[in-house]
């Protein structure tokens, strides 16, 4: 079906990868986890957007975002690095990009603000990067979810899936920094469905879990990695009372504590049990018919492969 | 590592925060300039944060839904308390250290208070003096580079 929804910014390009035509393209920032820890969610990524008829065109020279974002009022040299990436944006001739990474999109997203809502900030910023050209302003900043519901959309996304997630039970895992602070979220702060609507296109059903909107402790699995194992226990945990087959996430730190802490806490290694934490692009390219090798699910701690293939056998 | 505060001295806070005589002075959602006879620190923290800590009315929400409390010596709305009474014991709490600025008390304040700066703020009060609060030697073997980029941030100078 052709997507009619389609902005003026979208632009034809072929791709040689794949039978499926390409016929658009967007700027795309990785950051660092997706070079190096989460591999598979970049992979699954790609591959899925591709059946979709896009490409992720990745951003030139980009540097790390920073991860977090500052919470001072006098901390401009935090701001330095997204703005840096906004300015690659522009000389894309782009006005816009998309993060895959919860916590690259929240801090990206979050200094764009900054920046935009006092002209003296940005122009200390450019005085400062005198090796650079000014930003000019006006990049959004977009989670690749956000960029499924609203400009590939739902429908479009269902009417594509080749293999249907029929009975499988899906916990979305949002965690903070897609949904905080409310100026920048995707969606409602305390009761989001854009994860469980894409679950549901997908065939899937979306388990509710009581904790899919609090924090799991983030960089505190560095200075106080107890807590987060609390936090842990507790999220999967509601999880597991619900019997869900997975859980799935758009961050590579909440994979990561989600996955370790589950395995400190049954102190287990590259164990069946538990439940695998998966990226939402995993679970959409898996749905969109993309070969298993292409979505990285062999990265996992916690193998998802079981709980997938019992879909393929059914 | 910043030193726990002992039982004792906390509930003696807790029950001046509940009964207190002196509601808060102002209930305004944007940030104020406080009098001068307040002390020095707490003024840097508005500054810093660019909140305004009489703004909070102790309702308790921040402190119903933080999840990181197991963690904490005082609740987020003690912390605000003990900020509003200009009570130095505050400066001396683990609890903006256990803080992972989630916003889940950003998003929930009633007034309006962004309380993840006014943790950060108490963070800066120290960091900006070379203390630190990342003990390199105790760093978890294999954590990812995302979560110390945003541990470092947060917790060193």
């Amino acid at each position: 079906m052709p997507n009619e929804a389609v902005p003026k910014s979208a632009k034809a390009s072929a791709s040689p990868q794949t039978s499926h035509i390409t016929r658009y393209a967007v700027p795309y920032f990785p950051g660092c986890a997706l070079k190096d820890q989460a591999v598979g969610f970049e992979r699954s990524a790609r591959a899925a957007l591709l059946r979709l008829g896009w490409e992720l065109k990745e951003l030139p020279r980009w540097n790390c975002c920073g991860t977090v974002y500052s919470l001072s009022t006098d901390d401009l040299m935090r701001h330095v690095a997204p703005v840096r990436n906004f300015i690659r944006v522009q000389e894309m001739g782009e006005e816009r990009f998309v993060a895959l990474c919860a916590m690259c999109y929240n801090t990206l997203k979050r200094s764009a603000r900054f920046v935009a809502a006092d002209l003296g900030r940005l122009s200390r910023i450019n005085a400062f990067m005198d090796e650079e050209p000014d930003y000019r302003g006006g990049v959004e900043v977009l989670h690749l979810l956000q960029f499924l519901r609203d400009e590939i959309g739902f429908e479009e996304i269902e009417s594509r899936v080749e293999k249907p997630l029929y009975g499988l039970k899906v916990a979305p895992y949002y965690g903070c920094m897609l949904l905080r602070p409310r100026e920048v979220g995707i969606d409602h702060p305390d009761a989001p469905e854009t994860m469980e609507l894409l679950f549901e296109h997908l065939g899937a059903e979306a388990v509710n879990s009581p904790h899919k909107v609090e924090c799991c402790g983030a960089y505190q699995t560095v200075a106080n990695p107890g807590v987060v194992r609390e936090r842990v226990r507790e999220i999967v945990g509601a999880v597991a009372r619900r019997d869900a087959d997975l859980i799935v996430t758009s961050c590579p730190l909440c994979t990561y504590n989600l996955e370790r802490h589950q395995l400190s806490i049954t102190g287990e290694e590259k164990t069946r049990h538990g439940i695998p934490i998966l990226y939402f692009t995993q679970l959409l390219g898996f749905a969109l018919g993309v070969p298993e090798g292409e979505l990285g699910l062999g990265g996992a701690a916690i193998d998802p492969r079981p709980a997938l293939s019992q879909l393929v056998g059914g | 590592m910043v030193e726990r505060i002992d039982g004792d001295a906390l509930r003696v806070i807790r029950d001046a925060g509940m009964g207190s005589a002196n509601p808060p002075s102002c209930v305004t959602r944007h940030p104020l300039r406080i009098s001068s006879g307040e002390p020095d620190f707490v003024r840097r923290v508005e500054e810093l944060s660019g909140e305004a800590v009489f703004a909070c009315y102790q309702c308790g929400k921040c402190s119903a839904g933080c999840t990181f409390t197991s963690g904490m010596d005082l609740l987020p709305a003690e912390v605000m308390r003990l900020l509003q009474l200009g009570d130095e014991r505050v400066l001396k709490s683990v609890s903006p250290w256990v803080c992972a600025s989630c916003l889940a008390c950003e998003v929930r304040c009633p007034k309006g208070v962004d309380i993840a700066k006014v943790m950060e703020a108490l963070r800066l009060l120290d960091l900006r003096k070379g203390e630190t609060g990342l003990r390199w030697r105790e760093i978890p073997p294999g954590v990812p580079q995302i979560a110390l980029v945003g541990a470092t941030r947060k917790l060193t100078p």
